[in-house]
């Protein structure tokens, strides 16, 4: 594969979860050699950045995934605000991902992948709960996750959560059309 | 004084870096254990080595083992070389001089200056010129170098022979007024100011009446506060200004001369405190003190070595503590800093900027202001602190990146 996946995300724990993650949707996939992150302090710190980032890069065939939290509002428009920033490079070369509505509601929708993570929490009770079958419907992932395990942190789960995804089934959509958006982008790398 | 490049070879993970057209202001980042310590302790084991001998210099740095703790593992026979170009005026002449030194164990294991040069070169083309050359303890320096003009069989050599092979031949000669490149250059570097400040140190009164400098430790921050108030107001003026202005809380500083001549702080509320006792007074505001101290000293060190100026210190202070870094650089000392703090590189300019990596145990120095991304995305917008918190000082992450360069 010529070129490399450049992912500028909101923050670390992204990045934590894309190093478990991408070797499993990539076999073989290393950091530095297929894909660099470049984690931000925050919303508004990954736009103002994105400009920049597209504006200065200048290796042939590299790709950027752009990922972005949602922060409730209009998604479609949110998409949209971010194609404008990323206009520096061909849309076709750029993949935006709104994450519905944060990394950890992609956890909550893979209950096993949670349990494997903290095998020392008991979690086996607790997964029939109605409210994690639809899991984007939460906005408050993160808290949901710490009333299930006391003194979760972000970066450190998703260190322990991100290897064990599945990447066929997960109860947030949103996931899965990163999966699958990210399979086209590199589909046409060569 | 301006060091131009430091090339060293095989000490600790030092095995091989060359770093060149250094700036005035040099700044160091590099995650931990990638060797910003070793790379700031070669100043410091140039200067011991001068002041003390090349065996006691290794021993401070790896303890009774020395010469086989501090040179690079698996490199172990060969010699541990320093090599520093710098600009000197010789006899009226400002001159790019290399001093090179190299240091292995004799047959029975002892570490001695297996070679020391001082030279610069005549003229662009020619064999360099050496004023000073020692091996093993033997050899010659010029008596006559005021006179450049003169052919080299026209130079007087004075042959020596050193008492000790382990003492450097600069420090011997560096005595005598004849050997006036010796001579300048062992006095620069004694006047490097490798800042080793404890702050407990510099709490405390201590009666020293001849104070010019702060030191290493900074435990004559009183005294040298007290200078600078009696000889040198202005720039003690400025001191005063700068912390009223960063440290809320000091409303002024006065001398307010106690019987045995201490400096009181005095506060907003107007009561006054003495600074150097009261435990009242923060680490951090004694800190940014001694540094503005040390930084409006009216006669600069040839060179300022500081590690992580930023500790202690909130944030919004660190652009004006790189500010005054820089000015000081400006001002004719050259400064070496090395910083984890984003804040602190984000007023500092990328060609200034030097970042460390290990790999397999050695350490390589990279240079900011020559990647072209790096120009690309400061140029757009972004600062160096920026870059190192998102991850671009890093070579794994720019070595796809230039390829499509020009």
């Amino acid at each position: 594969m010529r070129g490399r996946v450049v992912f500028l995300l909101e923050e670390q724990s992204m990045h934590n979860a894309l190093q478990g993650l991408l070797p499993r949707i990539f076999p073989g996939w290393q950091e530095y050699t297929h894909w660099v992150a470049v984690p931000h302090q925050g919303k508004s710190d990954l736009e103002r950045s994105i400009p920049r980032k597209l504006k200065s890069w200048r290796a042939p065939g590299d790709r950027f995934v752009i990922l972005r939290d949602n922060d409730g509002g209009d998604c479609m428009a949110l998409k949209a605000r971010l194609r404008e920033l990323a206009r520096h490079k061909p849309s076709e070369y750029v993949l935006i991902r709104i994450v519905m509505h944060h990394l950890e509601t992609w956890f909550l929708g893979d209950f096993d992948a949670l349990a494997s993570g903290y095998p020392e929490h008991d979690l086996t009770t607790l997964r029939q709960r109605a409210k994690f079958r639809e899991p984007e419907r939460l906005t408050n992932a993160s808290e949901e996750i710490e009333k299930l395990i006391p003194g979760y942190r972000k970066t450190a789960g998703a260190t322990r959560i991100a290897p064990h995804l599945n990447l066929a089934r997960n109860a947030a959509p949103s996931f899965g059309v990163f999966v699958d958006g990210l399979r086209t982008l590199t589909a046409t790398m060569r | 004084m301006r060091i131009e490049t430091i090339r060293v070879k095989n000490f600790k993970s030092l095995q091989d870096i060359e770093i060149g057209s250094l700036p005035p202001l040099c700044v160091f980042v590099g995650r931990n254990g990638t060797g910003k310590t070793t790379l700031f302790r070669i100043f410091a084991f140039l200067k011991n080595c001068l002041q003390y001998n090349v065996r006691a210099a290794l021993n401070r740095e790896g303890g009774r083992n020395g010469y086989r703790e501090v040179v690079t593992r698996g490199h172990e026979g060969e010699e541990i070389e320093i090599e520093i170009q710098f600009r000197l005026d010789i006899a009226g002449t400002n001159r790019l001089v290399t001093y090179l030194i190299g240091i292995g164990p004799t047959d029975a294991g002892s570490p001695i200056v297996k070679r020391e040069i001082l030279r610069y070169k005549r003229g662009r083309y020619g064999a360099p010129f050496h004023f000073l050359d020692f091996t093993e303890g033997e050899g010659y320096a010029i008596s006559n170098e005021e006179d450049f003009s003169k052919r080299d069989e026209e130079l007087e050599k004075e042959f020596q022979r050193l008492d000790e092979p382990h003492t450097l031949a600069i420090k011997g000669l560096g005595q005598f007024a004849r050997f006036k490149a010796a001579n300048a250059f062992r006095q620069l570097i004694e006047n490097w100011h490798i800042s080793d400040f404890h702050v407990s140190d510099a709490r405390g009164v201590k009666d020293e009446d001849d104070t010019r400098h702060l030191t290493a430790t900074g435990d004559n921050l009183p005294s040298m506060a007290r200078f600078l108030y009696e000889q040198h107001r202005p720039a003690f003026d400025q001191v005063r200004e700068k912390m009223r202005r960063h440290i809320p809380g000091v409303d002024d500083i006065e001398v307010k001369v106690t019987e045995d001549g201490r400096l009181l702080m005095r506060y907003a509320d107007g009561t006054f405190d003495d600074p150097f006792i009261d435990k009242n007074v923060s680490d951090g505001t004694i800190k940014m003190f001694s540094y503005l101290v040390l930084l409006h000293d009216p006669s600069p060190h040839p060179i300022l070595c500081v590690e992580e100026p930023e500790n202690q210190l909130y944030p919004q202070l660190m652009i004006s503590l790189a500010e005054e870094f820089a000015a000081y650089a400006q001002r004719g000392g050259q400064v070496f800093v090395s910083t984890h703090s984003p804040d602190f590189l984000n007023a500092i300019e990328l060609n200034e900027i030097f970042w460390l990596e290990k790999h397999a145990g050695i350490t390589q120095v990279h240079r900011a202001g020559e990647q072209g991304l790096l120009q690309r995305l400061v140029q757009e917008g972004d600062r160096p602190g920026y870059l190192w918190t998102e991850g671009f000082l890093d070579s794994r992450m720019l070595q796809e990146t230039e390829i499509d360069e020009g």
